[in-house]
């Protein structure tokens, strides 16, 4: 017997179980940006939600999405490294006690976990001017060797979101590891 | 010199450069696909402009609503460029504009204006 319907609506049920919206996994593009960014913005404008809410979650979303197009370690071609490759990432946007939530998570190299973890964990811990500071200090600083941003997107996250980031990393193989965002507005 | 004018995209400004009347600005949504080959032709502009700018007055108006983080880089940019002109005599004024209901785009009028040491900065509510 056919299960097609019965499995997608499962699939669809586990996201709304979540309180999921917006729902994107899978490869990975600027193209992709500006359509769901889009497809957000409305959303949020619909429900009415005000301008500064809107644009926290338009731009926490815009940084989580160019942090996995440039940084997922999962990509296709898998030695792909130039305008051409795709890389993987998952983005969940929901409603959580009156809150939007974004998530985000993609595979990352064994061997850059530590950093990543010292990096947020420092951000973590930071009040708002804190933050400030350091978003200004390292949009002066020449920019980071291995990085193609200007390494201030995990600061601009953190300095929109309502509460302190939440950060996870989940062991998949010798190689790789899962890493997950959440941030609140 | 020739006007520089980019037309506003879903995630690109839109780019008023109007170098004889000495008042240039830059507009809307700033999170482009490829943030220097959007940003180069107008650092390469503003260059030319600023270089024979000697003691004239200048005006650029910062009128956005939303940058990126590698935005945030290129607007400091364009900052640095005009507070060294007027270190050199340019009368430099650089005008804010941030939308009243997004206290965050005031805020970061303030941070990059507080880096000005030579220009004068107007930090200012945009009208409706």
């Amino acid at each position: 017997m056919l299960t097609l319907a019965k499995d997608l609506f499962d699939l669809r049920s586990v996201l709304q179980k979540k309180h999921i919206v917006i729902a994107y996994s899978g490869y990975l593009n600027e193209q992709v940006l500006g359509g769901v960014g889009d497809a957000i913005k409305h959303k949020l404008s619909i429900e009415n939600a005000d301008t500064k809410t809107i644009r926290n979650v338009f731009a926490i979303f815009v940084e989580q999405m160019q942090n996995m197009i440039r940084y997922s370690a999962e990509k296709s071609p898998p030695d792909a490294d130039g305008p051409l490759e795709l890389r993987y990432g998952v983005l969940t946007i929901g409603d959580e006690d009156g809150e939007y939530v974004v998530h985000a998570g993609n595979l990352i190299e064994r061997a850059d976990v530590e950093r990543l973890r010292k990096r947020l964990q420092e951000i973590r811990s930071m009040g708002k001017q804190e933050l400030k500071a350091l978003y200004k200090a390292k949009l002066k600083a020449p920019t980071e060797e291995g990085s193609k941003g200007a390494g201030v997107g995990m600061i601009e996250i953190a300095r929109r979101a309502s509460k302190p980031i939440d950060f996870d990393f989940m062991d998949l193989d010798r190689d790789y590891v899962f890493f997950a965002l959440r941030a609140c507005v | 010199m020739e006007k520089l004018e980019i037309k506003a995209t879903n995630r690109t400004p839109e780019v008023s450069f109007d170098f004889d009347n000495n008042h240039l600005k830059i507009s809307g949504e700033s999170y482009p696909e490829d943030v220097t080959e959007f940003y180069d032709p107008i650092f390469e502009a503003l260059d030319e402009y600023l270089g024979n700018l000697g003691n004239s007055n200048c005006r650029f108006d910062f009128e956005l609503i939303y940058f990126n983080s590698s935005s945030a880089k290129a607007i400091m940019m364009l900052m640095d460029k005009l507070d060294e002109a007027a270190e050199g005599g340019g009368a430099v004024e650089v005008y804010w504009y941030y939308d009243a209901e997004d206290d965050t785009m005031e805020e970061l009028g303030e941070e990059f204006g507080e880096d000005l040491d030579h220009a004068k900065f107007h930090l200012e509510k945009m009208e409706d």
